[in-house]
This record gives structure tokens, C-alpha cells and sequence, in this order.
């Protein structure tokens, strides 16, 4: 019998430590609980040889902490019901309620971390029965607790931007400001990564002293410059030249020779007040910001006792959360409604970085906000709308990638993970020097990538079709393409012109003359007789056309030599080498450029056999496929996976004769029970992708890459070294889907991948994550008929993904809120 | 940077009790509680420096054909001379370590490294590329202090890295955490404006620093004020935020109450040293006794500090005092006045170790415990970007000084431990698990890996064994 946490009985009278550090007080667990850790836990966690290293008769001399942390993992273990082991004697319902109470009395009193917050983080986000939320069973009215929400990476620069109310191009080109360090950083994790449950810590109040000391600066420096402080072309730091207009009611303070009126305070606080909280004072706040701005300028006069309460304001957590309380009466429920003014900014930060449009303030103002037709109404407007979200998909990781909403491909991207390739470093020379990793100033391969994946979602967002099954299946594929397919097929049949025309001429050994008399055309093609590194000399273009049109292929619509190209990584979709990467051609050098794009690649089905979201779910030097298969169990299956006991150090052991496989099964699976426990639920999910490799390459040989298996060393730098190699094994198992048609064995990913499309269980764990990404938290067993809403919108409306946004959005899990 | 199980392993509550914390981790800090903390230096300098200039040039004819073949050997530093543009530290033989045989191609190399040198990852200019905290502020951690680190530069104002402004308080070698940089001051009369405000007798100073106390405890009263009736994660969300207000202003408490001390310990700079064209030598010099000052008051027990980067212009420099001279070119082979390139960098190093000496004898003179504040010292002096003016990170010399209570067992010695791909090779990751592992962060490995040296099958996890006292 294995109950991780079950505690000794005798172990239960000890001094027990406050949560933060209080006094020592006795914990007793009362006879019935006694008898009850008696009867199912205290066989297996005593003694010498106690299970996982649980030693619960030392109890009484653990820390006061470790104590605390042993009742939270006995909490999660009885909620989730995972101990006692399945095949050993269950405590009845009643029994493990008990439990439940007195744990949870337990840490109450030691103001300890509940059960309930954990389920709030992203890792117990699949901890709801799935069943149970789309059974219909469920009638609870939906709702979100009242809560703050800190804004995105994205959302902050949004507002920094919004407080020197930028317009037009401006409010778009200073998307990096010199002197603002972005304080959040969301996390790295493959899912949804923006909850509503992070706190505000002292690393970002350390990074926000120095930002409100910039900004407060550049707030009042056109002002200061009027004022003859100093003139107009001194910065102090000349790479920062940043210099925004000054509020008018800043101004009049700065330019006042006297004390100012508190008239004018209180404009210049309710100016403050607006650009950075985007609200107005309330008297009371007034009243206080009023003594402190009056006692500062009493001190140090009128501009930098201003500045004091500029700064003051821009401290304010406020500025840093999004506050989403409800506001009137409560219903029957308990719930209270957004107010407007809240909706307003709820509903544009799900859609963008920005807050409410014009539009959107206007609703909000006229009390046409109150509805869900108001919110279906606003939501379906801002998503036709194509400019006002306009951006980057991810300035965070220095994507120029511009589309009308970036937030919705951002949400393919948390939920697939495939930007994480950027962070799986590689080495190079294993991909025969044709990956590069990333670097100063570029993404370099997996950037590229990662932009090709987004334009496969993009482009089945257009379509807004069948979305989650033609990204799941399509074999459609974009390579290169940085011109559009009409640009292309013109540059295309210019060269091709160029080509016929002069081939038999002499251009080899007398450009000049061959130039001399195609002057006029070749110049149209941009060709000249340049012998810089980045010229397009007519020797150069023409050899380049004679190794791609001369041997019946398409060049790619750049030329190899330009500069900034990059592109020189068709080995990563296993097509042949681009010709004249690095000035060479060689025999392998036959790729025949699509022009027209998307296009089918052969062996790839969907985003998961994309090579970003491969690499993104790969190690350095391997592929894995317990990785891979988690993210199966995990995002397609609304399947859970314990993380990895502390006590297990996870490793792969080497074995020069083994395939990598091999080498994974050897510790996690059949034979050794305790792992198999766990990887039973991805091992057999990962293995059909082991036929890509771990740049993302399709291979049915695995090289064995040790020293032992070497065949030829590299010769030179960046050339890959060959090795003994091993067919690979891809059969696996798809369990969980819930359909025992789909269910079963699988020769491979495409297989699996296919049966994966047509599982309602599938569509509806992809729906349960955008529920995440939408309302910023896990779903509770309350929001089923939410869920319930947004799979039928999906299915009703042929799959599309605009439907399912619209049915959150205006779903009362969105529009309501719940104090607790 | 530490994994997971680290954590788990060190924090009770694992992510629950993460939430109720505000303040700044002090997951690690020393257990020792009534000793002396620890003190680290961290001193880097730019364009690179050249192995081959550490070696001292009394070993036999034996270790010289070793160290030419960059095999593993050391050697009792007392029985050699030292590199002459190092004589000046011959008093401190026996708490030198020369040390080659490092390698750091997993940081960004060639012209600079950004927080690479410190963190062990390829960093650059995006701020993205900070992955984690680096070495001196985890080091930090541990050894907490009222200011908890100081970093110390002299800028750049042209350049690849150009900071635009050597008088301001600007992006440094040093990242507080995941794409936070911190903050460096560049030069004397900024540094010591903020580092010394509280103390000052300055007028207008002393008024300045009273508006920053007033603001601070008005936004700290005010998200106070937020948390009632709020409780759980709800509750974190604005107190740890207040909390962290109220850190700061009990930080400023602290030094104010650490008043006396303080002002004894202002560094007492002739004011050349405050002129807005000071020379990139005397930058230095009143760095130094900044450096100094906020180490013997416990300001701070860990400083990093740039002393130079390949965009410096140098002046001031002995013998060259009218050049103006540009390190990139001297990289690139081009000498200045009468000296050849070789020269320049040699004289420039020199000076580097003169103000080594004068931070160890200083510290050597100040008493603390039985002994002096050296005893609890280490110093680092390396290169930012590795061996050479394009560094590729296949090696990348230190020279270390550290005190009697320093827990590494290195002191003494020249160390040239086996080069790149050969087996034993260690990484700055190593050395760096090393220091933490030493100072009671148990860390499995600090530090990126270099994927280069998988290939060869070695483990290139954890600290260098050898060097554990």
C-alpha cells in the first residue's frame, strides 16, 4: 500500500510552525483521522524502508515548512484521488472527505497554500474532469473570480507607449523605448502563459523605479525645454533622444513662476491619473496626491515636485494589473457584471495589446456595454477590424512578423509551443552547418521557421475553415516565400527571360560586351556588371541561373548573395540544398524553389510535423519523445501527467548499440513499473514522431551518434560526421481519446495525427485552451456550460475559430465575476 | 538559475508558497550566521586577454612546452615570477590563482559578450537574451546586503555597445533575473551622487533624497491600503508589491542607521575624479575607491566592475597621457604613441593591476573577526568576451585573489587545467558551479552547456572537484 503522504500517527502531536514564520503551535489530528492514516497510509511510509522516500515517522522532527509541504501534497493526493494506489483498498467517499477537512482545516490555520490556488496555476489546468464539463450535467452559472491580472509583456509596452499618446506612426515605432526595461517576462513553458496569477514581486518594483524615473523625465522635458532649462538638442544621453510633447497641464506648472493653484494640481493629477491608470482621481485619491504634489513643490519648486507625483502615479500597482471586479448588484447567483468601463479593456486586451478603441470607450460611455448582444456586438466589430491591433505577433522575441491580430496567432503559438525552438540551441555542424542558431540581432533558423509555422496558422485563420483539423492535418507548407506568390512568379519569369536569352552568349569570359548589348533588360532585372560581396554581377547571376534553370529548377526569388539572406535551411523540410549558399554549387544543390505557396511537402502532415514544433520539443542533440508525447496527452487529450517526482533524476543512459528510443524505454518503460506509471501516458504517444529527427528532419535511419559508430570524421568545419545507423521504430499507441474506433495502435505520426483530427475530445481540449488563453485562468467544473457553448459555436459554424472567440467572449464566464 | 528539483528541494512549499513571497530570494543564504559575509569582486575588462600573457615566465623549459601544448599542469606560484605587467602584485603571491584552461564558447563571443561572461548563455543586446540571473547576483543572494550589488563601469561612449552617456546609470554586464539587466553606474560622480546620497552634506542632495523617501512611503501606504479584505493569491498580488516598497524603504533605513559608519567610509576623492571629462584612468581610480567604500561599510558585499570594454576610449594611460586611445584598433594590431599594440594592452593591464593592489593591500588593512576584511574576499579579475580581441571562447584566463575564509582550495597557484575537447576540460559553468557550490548554492550546474563538447561523451555538468576546499 503507497500513500506518499500519509503522516505516522504517533507523528501527529508535534509543534507545528505558523506559515510565515509564527509561533510553534501542537498539531493533533483527532482520533478518527488517526484511525483512518491507520488503516490506508502508515503501511507504506515508516521505517527504514519507506516509499518514495517518504519517511513519516520522522514527522515530528521536520522543519515546520516540510511538515506544511507534506499536508499540501497529502491535499492534492486525496482531491485527486491518487493515493492509495489503485490496486489497493479505496477509503469510501465519506472517509476521504474527512481527510480532506482536516488537512484543509490544517493549513488553513497556518495561512498555508490551499488546493484551490493550485488548481489556479497552468499545470493543473486538465485537473477537471473533461467528461463532466461537456456532459451537460453541469448547470452552475458560470463565472470568474474578482481578480487583478497583470498585463502581458506585450499589454505593458502598450501602455507605456498610450502614456505619451503616440498616434499614428509614432504610436507604432516606439514599440522599444531606450529607457524602459519591460519588467514581465511570461514563461517559457509550452501552453497558455499568461494566467491571472501572478503577483507583483519586488523584481518588478525594482525594474519600475528606474522605468517611472524615465518616464516621468521624458514626460516633462519638452516643457523644461521651453522653459529655457535647457535647450532643445542637449540630451543627456545622446543615444536617447526620445523627446514627447508635455501634457498642457504639466506645462502650465513647469512654466508657472509662482506656486500653482491646486486648480492646477489637480489637473495636472488627473492628467496623470488618465495617461497612466486611464482613469480619473477619485476625491479621496485627489485629496492625497494633492498634499503630496504641494509639499514636493513647497521643497524643490514647481517642476521637480511635479515630477514627484508623476512618479508617484506611475508606481502605482494599478498601472501594472488589469482590475476586472464586477460592479452593481449581485444576481441570483452571487455575480456581479463587468462594469463598462471594465469590459471595455477586458474585451480589447483579449483581442490585442491595446486598450479599447474609440469605439469601444464610446460604448462603454453611452451604457452600451450592459449586454451580451452589446459584447457580441463590439467583439465581432474589433475582429473585422484590421488596423487597430495591427503588429508584431511577439516583439518579445524580436519578430517582425505583422498581422491584423496578433493575439489570435499568439494563441496557436502558446497552445502548439513551437516557438520554443528558438531556445532548443543546436549544434550546428550536426545539421551540416546549414541551421544556425540564434543570435545578435537574429532568430536565425528557428526564427524563420517559427514564421513559416505562423503563416500555416495564419493562413487557416483566413480560411477560418475546419481550423483545428486542417492545422492539424493539412500538408500544405510555406518555405522561404518573402514575396508574395504573383511578386514571385514576375521575378521568376523575368530571370527565366534573362537566362534563355543569354545562355549561348558568351558572358562567362566577355560580360562586358554581353552586357553592353542586354543593357536595358538586364538592368530591369536589377543586373549589372558589381563585383562587391552583394552584387548582382552578370557572371555571378548568370553561373546561378545556369545551376538552377540549366538543370530544370525554379531559384529561389532571392539571390543567394544578398544580403540578409537566410535563407539556406530546405534540408530542415528534406529538400534538396539550395544552390549557392556560401558561393557554392555542388551536385546536391537541386532545389526547385516553389514560387507558389503554401505547397505540399511529402512526409509532413500539420503543425506537428513542422520542423519549429519539432525542434521546439527536442533537446539539444535528441529527439523526445517524452516530451512530444506529453504534449499529445496534455494538449490534445485534456490528459494529465504528474511532473517528475524530485526523487527520480531523469536521465538517458548512453549505449553506443541502442537507438535513442531504446534508450528511453530502457529506463521508463514496461520494465521498470514506478516510471512506466507515469510514461505509459507519453512514451507511446512520442514514438510515432520518431521519425523526425531532432532538427525535424524525416529519417528512417537513426544515426548512432557515439564515438564508438563513427564512420567519417568531419573534414571540415560545419560538415556533419556520419555514423552507424539504426532503422527507426515508430509504432505507438493512441490511447485516451475517448473513441475506441480511434483508439489503438499506430505505425507512425501521420497515422496518429489523423485519427487525432476526427476525436471530439481533441477539438474540445483545443477549445478548453482557448478558454485558458481568453479568460487568463483554468477552467473550473462551473464554466462547462461555457465550454459547452464555444464547441458547439465551433462545430455549428464548420470550425471556425472566429465563432469560438465570439461565444467566449460574450460567455458569462467573461462577462461576470464572482467575489469569493 | 537553479532546476527545478533544486528548488523544490530547497523551498518547502514548492510554487504555493512562492506566491506569499515578496522579497527579493534569499533561497541560499549563508548559514553561518556571526561570521563575516563573504566579498566578491568581479573586474572585467574588454578587447579580450591573451593566455599566453598569464604564464609566468620563470617555468621550466618542460612546463613551457606544456603549457604550449595546452596540457593540464600547475604549479606553486611561489617559486615563480609573476608576468612583469603583474609585478606589482608579487605581495600577494600566495593569494593568487592564474588560472587557464576555461573555455566559454556557449556566450556570445567576438566583440562582446554582454551579460554572457557573467551568466554562461549566448547573450546580446535584445534584452530577451538575459536567460537567467548572473553568477555575482546569484553570489548575492546568498552574502544579502543592504544594496545587494554594485555595479561599477566605465562606459563605452562609441562602439558596438555604446551607452551614448559615460555619466549615467546604464545597462551593465549584470542581469538581476530573466531579462532583467542591471544597472551600472559610469562614473565616480554619478555613483557616488546615488550610492552615498544619504549621507551626503549636500544640500540639495540631502533634499532629493528626502522627496525619494516621501514618494516611496506614500505608494507603499497606498497599495497597503489595497490588501485589505483581500486574502490567498488575491491577497499576494498587492501585498507582495507593498512589501517590496517596504523593503526598500526599511533598505534605506538601514543605511541610514548604518549612517556613521557610512560616512567614515565616503571615499575621499580629489574632485578630478567628479570633472565630467575625467580620463578613462581616473574613472577607474574613483571606481576603485567606490568599490572599495561600499565593501568596507556593508553597503554591498558583491561589486562588479567594468574597468574598461572594447568601445573605451582610454586616456589618462601612463606614458600615453595625450592619446586618445581606441581599443578596437588596438585589437586589430594598431599601437598608439610609440607603442606597438602588444605594448598598449600591456600598459593597460598594468594598470588594471595596480588598482588590483590597491583594493587588496586597502582590504588588507581593514581588521574584521581575527583577521582582515581580504580573509572574506574574492577578487576576479577576466575578460569580458574571452582570449583575443574576436573571442571564440576556447579559453578564458583568470586571475583570482582571494582570502584565507575563501572556500575554493586554488590559492597560490598557476592552473592550467586540460584544454578544450580533451578529457577533464571545464567550462566558466563549471568554474562558476564551483564558486556557488562553495558558497552554499547547491546548484548542479550553472550555466549553459557547450554543445560542441557533447561530442566527445564528457560530462560537463557540475563544479571542478579539484578546487573544493
Amino acid at each position: 500500500m503507497k500513500y506518499v503522504v500519509c503522516l505516522v500517527i504517533s507523528a501527529f502531536v508535534v509543534p507545528l510552525a505558523a506559515a510565515e514564520g509564527g509561533d510553534a503551535s501542537p498539531l493533533t489530528a483527532p482520533q478518527p483521522v488517526q484511525r483512518l492514516l491507520s488503516k490506508y497510509c502508515y503501511d507504506c511510509h515508516s521505517g527504514q524502508k519507506s516509499e518514495a522516500d517518504v519517511r513519516l515517522d520522522t514527522f515530528a522532527s521536520l522543519d515546520a515548512k516540510v511538515r506544511l509541504d507534506l499536508l499540501n501534497k497529502l491535499q492534492e493526493q486525496i482531491h485527486f484521488s491518487q493515493m492509495p494506489p489503485q490496486d489497493e483498498k479505496q477509503p469510501d467517499p465519506a472517509e476521504r472527505k474527512l481527510l480532506a477537512d482536516w488537512v484543509r482545516s490544517e493549513l488553513v490555520k497556518s495561512n498555508a497554500p490551499l488546493i484551490e490556488d493550485k488548481l489556479r496555476y497552468p499545470d493543473y489546468g486538465n485537473s477537471v474532469d473533461h467528461h463532466k464539463l461537456f456532459s451537460g450535467e453541469i448547470k452552475d452559472a458560470p463565472f470568474t473570480p474578482a481578480r487583478r491580472w497583470l498585463v502581458s509583456p506585450q499589454i505593458f509596452m502598450g501602455r507605456i507607449i498610450d502614456i505619451f499618446r503616440l498616434k499614428g506612426e509614432a504610436h507604432s515605432r516606439y514599440t522599444n523605448l531606450y529607457g524602459i526595461t519591460n519588467p514581465f517576462v511570461l514563461p517559457d513553458r509550452s501552453g497558455i502563459r499568461d494566467y491571472a496569477i501572478t503577483p507583483l514581486d519586488g523584481g518588478h518594483l525594482l525594474v519600475m523605479l528606474n522605468n517611472a524615473q524615465w518616464l516621468s523625465h521624458k514626460q516633462i522635458r519638452s516643457a523644461r525645454v521651453k522653459n529655457g532649462d535647457f535647450k532643445a538638442d542637449f540630451f543627456e544621453n545622446r543615444a536617447d533622444r526620445f523627446s514627447p510633447p508635455t501634457p498642457a497641464a504639466f506645462e502650465a506648472i513647469i512654466l508657472n513662476d509662482s506656486q500653482p493653484l491646486d486648480d492646477a494640481l489637480k489637473a495636472a493629477i488627473q492628467a496623470q491619473f488618465g495617461m497612466v491608470l486611464q482613469r480619473p482621481a477619485d476625491d479621496a485619491e485627489l485629496a492625497k496626491y494633492l498634499e503630496l504634489t504641494r509639499s514636493a513643490i513647497d521643497v524643490v519648486g514647481n517642476t521637480e515636485g511635479l515630477r514627484q507625483m508623476l512618479v508617484a502615479v506611475l508606481l502605482d500597482s494599478e498601472f501594472l494589473y488589469r482590475l476586472e471586479f464586477g460592479d452593481g448588484p449581485e444576481d441570483a447567483d452571487g455575480r456581479r457584471m463587468l462594469s463598462p468601463r471594465e469590459a471595455s479593456y477586458a474585451i480589447a486586451y483579449a483581442l490585442g495589446d491595446w486598450g479599447p478603441d474609440p469605439l469601444l470607450v464610446k460604448a462603454a460611455a453611452e451604457g452600451r456595454l450592459n449586454s451580451r448582444d452589446d459584447y457580441r456586438r463590439e467583439v465581432s466589430r474589433l475582429l473585422d477590424e484590421q488596423n487597430y491591433f495591427k503588429g508584431q505577433i511577439d516583439p518579445v522575441i524580436n519578430d517582425s512578423t505583422v498581422v491584423s491580430h496578433p493575439k489570435i496567432i499568439r494563441f496557436f503559438r502558446e497552445f502548439f509551443g513551437y516557438p520554443n525552438a528558438l531556445k532548443v540551441f543546436k549544434d550546428s555542424a550536426r545539421s551540416g552547418g546549414y541551421y544556425q542558431n540564434p543570435g545578435r540581432g537574429s532568430s536565425a533558423t528557428p526564427g524563420s521557421l517559427i514564421r513559416e509555422a505562423d503563416r500555416v496558422v495564419a493562413m487557416h485563420l483566413s480560411h477560418d475553415k475546419n481550423v483545428f483539423e486542417n492545422l492539424l492535418t493539412s500538408d500544405q507548407f510555406f518555405m522561404y516565400h518573402n514575396v508574395d506568390n504573383e511578386k514571385g512568379s514576375k521575378i521568376i519569369a523575368g530571370w527565366r527571360e534573362v537566362y534563355e536569352t543569354l545562355k549561348e552568349t558568351d558572358w562567362r569570359n566577355n560580360p562586358e560586351k554581353v552586357f553592353a548589348e542586354h543593357q536595358e533588360s538586364l538592368k530591369k532585372h536589377n543586373i549589372d556588371l558589381g563585383k562587391g560581396p552583394h552584387s548582382n554581377g552578370l557572371p555571378r547571376v548568370m553561373e546561378h541561373f545556369t545551376y538552377t534553370f540549366g538543370k530544370g529548377n525554379t531559384p529561389f526569388t532571392t539571390f543567394p548573395w544578398a544580403h540578409g539572406n537566410n535563407f539556406r535551411y530546405s534540408q530542415s523540410y528534406n529538400l534538396p540544398v539550395t544552390p549557392g549558399v556560401n558561393g557554392r554549387y555542388g551536385d546536391d544543390d537541386n532545389l526547385d524553389y516553389q514560387v507558389i505557396q503554401p505547397f505540399q511537402i511529402a512526409n509532413r502532415k500539420g503543425i506537428l510535423t513542422h520542423p519549429a514544433w519539432l525542434i521546439a520539443h527536442s533537446s539539444n542533440f535528441h529527439t523526445d519523445p517524452v516530451r512530444r508525447g506529453r504534449w499529445i496527452q496534455e494538449k490534445l487529450l485534456a490528459g494529465r501527467v504528474p511532473d517528475v517526482p524530485i526523487t527520480v533524476d531523469a536521465k538517458v543512459p548512453e549505449d553506443p548499440h541502442m537507438t535513442f528510443r531504446e534508450r528511453v524505454e530502457s529506463v521508463t518503460g514496461p520494465v521498470n513499473a514506478m516510471c512506466w506509471k507515469c510514461h505509459q501516458h507519453m512514451n507511446p504517444l512520442g514514438y510515432p514522431f520518431e521519425f523526425y529527427d531532432d532538427f525535424g528532419r524525416y529519417r528512417t535511419e537513426e544515426p548512432l551518434e557515439n564515438p564508438e559508430n563513427l564512420i567519417t570524421r568531419a573534414s571540415r568545419k560545419n560538415e556533419s560526421e556520419t555514423y552507424k545507423t539504426r532503422t527507426v521504430n515508430t509504432d505507438g499507441v493512441l490511447k485516451g481519446t475517448g473513441d475506441s474506433k480511434l483508439d489503438g495502435p499506430v505505425t507512425d505520426a501521420i497515422v496518429m495525427i489523423d485519427r487525432l483530427a476526427k476525436s471530439d475530445r481533441v477539438r474540445q481540449s483545443i477549445i478548453r485552451h482557448a478558454f485558458r488563453f481568453y479568460l487568463g485562468r483554468n477552467e473550473m467544473l462551473s464554466d462547462s456550460q461555457t465550454l459547452i457553448a464555444a464547441d458547439k459555436a465551433y462545430v455549428e459554424s464548420g470550425g471556425s475559430f472566429k465563432a469560438v472567440i465570439v461565444s467566449l467572449l460574450t460567455s458569462d464566464s467573461f462577462m461576470y465575476r464572482k467575489s469569493r | 538559475m537553479k532546476s527545478r528539483r533544486d528548488f523544490l528541494k530547497t523551498t518547502a512549499w514548492g510554487t504555493g508558497a512562492a506566491i506569499l513571497s515578496s522579497r527579493l530570494p534569499n533561497a541560499f543564504a549563508d548559514a553561518d550566521q556571526g561570521k563575516p559575509p563573504m566579498r566578491f569582486i568581479f573586474m572585467h575588462k574588454g578587447n579580450g586577454l591573451f593566455p599566453s600573457v598569464m604564464v609566468p615566465p620563470s617555468l621550466s623549459k618542460e612546463e613551457m612546452a606544456k603549457e604550449a601544448r595546452k596540457e593540464a599542469f600547475e604549479v606553486d606560484l611561489a617559486k615563480h615570477d609573476l608576468p612583469p605587467w603583474m609585478s606589482v602584485l608579487n605581495d600577494h603571491k600566495q593569494h593568487m590563482t592564474i588560472l587557464q584552461g576555461l573555455s566559454g564558447k556557449m556566450c556570445t563571443n567576438g566583440h562582446h559578450s554582454w551579460q554572457s561572461c557573467l551568466g554562461v548563455y549566448a547573450a546580446n543586446e535584445r534584452l530577451s537574451s538575459i536567460k537567467w540571473a548572473t553568477v555575482d547576483f546569484e553570489l548575492a543572494k546568498l552574502f544579502p546586503s543592504p544594496l545587494e550589488h554594485i555595479e561599477l563601469a566605465c562606459f563605452p561612449i562609441d562602439g558596438g555597445n555604446a551607452r551614448g552617456n559615460i555619466h549615467g546609470i546604464e545597462k551593465g554586464f549584470s542581469a538581476r533575473g530573466p531579462q532583467q539587466p542591471n544597472y551600472a553606474f559610469g562614473s565616480p560622480k554619478v555613483a557616488i551622487n546615488e550610492l552615498f546620497k544619504s549621507v551626503s552634506s549636500d544640500k540639495a542632495d540631502r533634499i532629493r533624497y528626502e522627496l525619494e523617501r516621501k514618494v516611496l512611503e506614500f505608494t507603499s501606504s497606498k497599495q497597503s491600503s489595497l490588501s485589505r479584505h483581500l486574502a490567498g493569491l488575491e491577497l499576494a498580488k498587492v501585498k507582495n508589491y507593498a512589501e517590496a516598497m517596504e523593503d526598500i524603504r526599511q533598505r534605506n533605513n538601514k543605511l541610514e542607521s548604518m549612517g556613521d559608519v557610512i560616512g567614515k567610509n565616503v571615499p575621499k576623492l580629489d574632485s578630478k575624479y567628479f570633472a565630467d571629462d575625467l580620463s578613462t584612468i581616473d574613472c577607474q581610480i574613483g571606481h576603485t575607491q567606490i568599490l572599495l567604500s561600499t565593501l568596507i561599510s556593508g553597503m554591498t558585499n558583491v561589486v562588479t566592475f567594468t574597468v574598461d570594454e572594447l568601445g573605451t576610449l582610454y586616456t589618462g594611460v601612463p606614458g600615453l597621457e595625450s592619446e586618445k586611445i581606441n581599443l578596437h584598433d588596438v585589437g586589430h594590431g594598431k599601437g598608439a604613441g610609440k607603442l606597438k599594440a602588444e605594448e598598449v594592452r600591456e600598459n593597460i593591464r598594468t594598470c588594471h593591476m595596480s588598482l588590483i593592489d590597491t583594493i587588496v593591500r586597502k582590504l588588507k588593512s581593514v581588521p574584521e573577526g581575527n583577521g582582515t576584511m581580504f580573509d572574506n574576499t574574492m577578487l576576479f579579475y577576466f575578460p569580458d568576451n574571452g582570449e583575443t580581441h574576436h573571442g571564440t571562447g576556447i579559453e578564458w584566463p583568470y586571475l583570482v585573489l582571494s582570502g584565507r575564509n575563501a572556500r575554493l582550495n586554488i590559492a597560490g597557484r598557476y592552473v592550467r587545467l586540460p584544454y578544450w575537447g580533451h578529457d577533464g576540460h571545464k567550462t566558466i559553468g563549471n568554474w562558476f558551479t564551483t564558486i556557488l557550490n562553495a558558497y552554499g548554492n547547491p546548484i548542479k550546474h550553472y550555466g549553459d552547456l557547450d554543445l560542441g563538447l557533447n561530442k566527445f561523451k564528457m560530462d560537463q555538468t557540475g563544479p571542478i572537484r579539484q578546487f573544493m576546499a
